[in-house]
């Protein structure tokens, strides 16, 4: 059965008809096109889902896609709001070879967002316990966390300009 | 992917919500964070022909100082409870436990009254609550009632609510002044549920100390004699751990009750 839901994603107000069944990945993916939300394991383990639920990361194969209305939800997608211009995250993700094989990539990129919205300067231990929620299965994780180093000194010497440049309204930590 | 039909309910009332589940009963599964419940329903382990979804419901992910109790909703969060300042002060085992819990993406969604009612056998909360001498507030439309934390749980996901009962909030008493309390869990590896864990609060001349993940519910040993001299267990714990384990069956028996004692010893050295 179909129901009504009002969502904002990526700070665009959605008007969508929603099999109550659905997920939320599936949601956004399917009906929204929003692909960098990947699915790997539909249990909550692996966090190529993640994405930004009011301001929280969380694993969209484990949010009813009907639950989120009323809510304001972000993908990387929504992470720049200029499409020619990367956020320091990504930038840094680049660089650092942070990437591999891009499945868990977006995921990734999400959870660091979000570990350095509260706590901008953090040791290997705290990135390696911030991303314990996202599986590399490339085991990639040396370069990812090199990434987040490097995205985090990248974000405090811009500190004066970070908040407003690249980030979309209001709905992305970071 | 869900493949069986769904009515979905998201109430704004708990009246609305009691209302539902008493009309549906044993149909429905009432939704919270949905950490378990979701990746069961994906499974097709769980198959409810309603949901009804607590997240829009008002007022119960508040944490609130009453008099000689804690007052916590049922709907409030993993990560509110690790990172609460009152909580950190009054009740660090429950703040430890809470910041242990699978991951941060799970930390922004799981809640606690979720997690109790789900009475995982190893879940990070029920030994907590055990040890801390916790009371739920349960609510049906019929009415209310009050359940210790010692009585709740009664097996393997079997708690002593009824098809119409909501757990609503967790009742916490402030520990004496002094108190000292601890949290350890072991697991394979960070995040995955504990294969076992233990809970100590130590003050007012006793020492209780809850163990889950071992035996299908979990079990509290008290203590009132004083530690050994060389600061270690008191004779009586051991013993009586051995006595609450001897039931256990299977091939990982042995091992399980060597997980208990190993809990016990370390969570009360961490009391020191």
């Amino acid at each position: 059965m179909k129901r009504a839901v009002g969502v904002t994603v990526n700070g665009r107000a959605q008007d969508l008809s929603v099999d109550t069944r659905t997920l939320l990945v599936h949601m956004l993916r399917e009906d929204l096109r929003l692909t960098s939300v990947h699915i790997g394991c539909t249990t909550g383990n692996c966090g190529a889902c993640t994405v930004v639920l009011d301001g929280k990361t969380v694993k969209s194969c484990c949010v009813l896609a009907v639950d989120v209305a009323g809510s304001e939800v972000t993908t990387i997608e929504g992470l720049s709001t200029n499409p020619d211009e990367l956020h320091p995250v990504q930038e840094a993700f680049i660089e650092k070879h942070g990437t591999q094989c891009g499945f868990c990539t977006p995921g990734m990129v999400l959870a660091a967002v979000s570990l350095l919205k509260s706590n901008p300067d953090p040791s290997e231990d705290e990135i390696r316990h911030g991303i314990s929620g996202n599986l590399c299965r490339c085991t990639g994780y040396h370069n990812i966390v090199l990434s987040i180093e490097e995205a985090a000194r990248r974000m405090r010497d811009d500190k004066p300009n970070a908040g407003s440049r690249r980030v979309a309204s209001g709905s992305v930590p970071g | 992917m869900i493949s069986q039909e769904l009515e979905y309910l998201a109430p704004v009332q708990l009246s609305e919500a009691l209302a539902a589940l008493d009309r549906y009963g044993d149909k429905a599964k009432l939704l919270a964070g949905g950490m378990s419940l979701m990746p069961m329903m994906n499974l097709a382990l769980v198959e409810p022909e309603v949901i009804i979804s607590l997240n829009h419901l008002a007022g119960l992910d508040q944490i609130q100082e009453d008099g000689a109790v804690y007052r916590l909703g049922a709907m409030v969060r993993h990560h509110q409870l690790a990172e609460s300042e009152a909580i950190r002060r009054h009740f660090p085992l429950l703040a430890d436990a809470a910041a242990g819990i699978g991951d941060v993406q799970v930390r922004h969604r799981g809640t606690l009254g979720g997690s109790i009612a789900h009475a995982d056998p190893a879940a990070d909360y029920l030994t907590v609550m055990v040890a801390l001498g916790a009371r739920f507030k349960v609510e049906s439309a019929g009415g209310k009632r009050t359940i210790e934390a010692g009585d709740f749980f009664l097996d393997i996901m079997t708690t002593k609510l009824e098809a119409s009962e909501l757990l609503v909030e967790v009742e916490i008493p402030k520990l004496p002044a002094g108190a000292r309390s601890a949290y350890l869990r072991l697991a394979t590896v960070e995040g995955s549920f504990p294969l076992a864990n233990a809970a100590a609060v130590q003050g007012g001349g006793s020492t209780r100390i809850a163990v889950g993940g071992v035996t299908p519910k979990p079990f509290l040993v008290s203590t009132t004699s004083a530690n050994s001299p060389d600061g270690g267990l008191p004779d009586d714990v051991p013993q009586a751990v051995a006595a609450a384990c001897r039931d256990i069956a299977g091939p990982d028996a042995d091992y399980r009750r060597a997980l208990a004692q190993v809990c016990v010893q370390r969570v009360v050295a961490r009391l020191m």
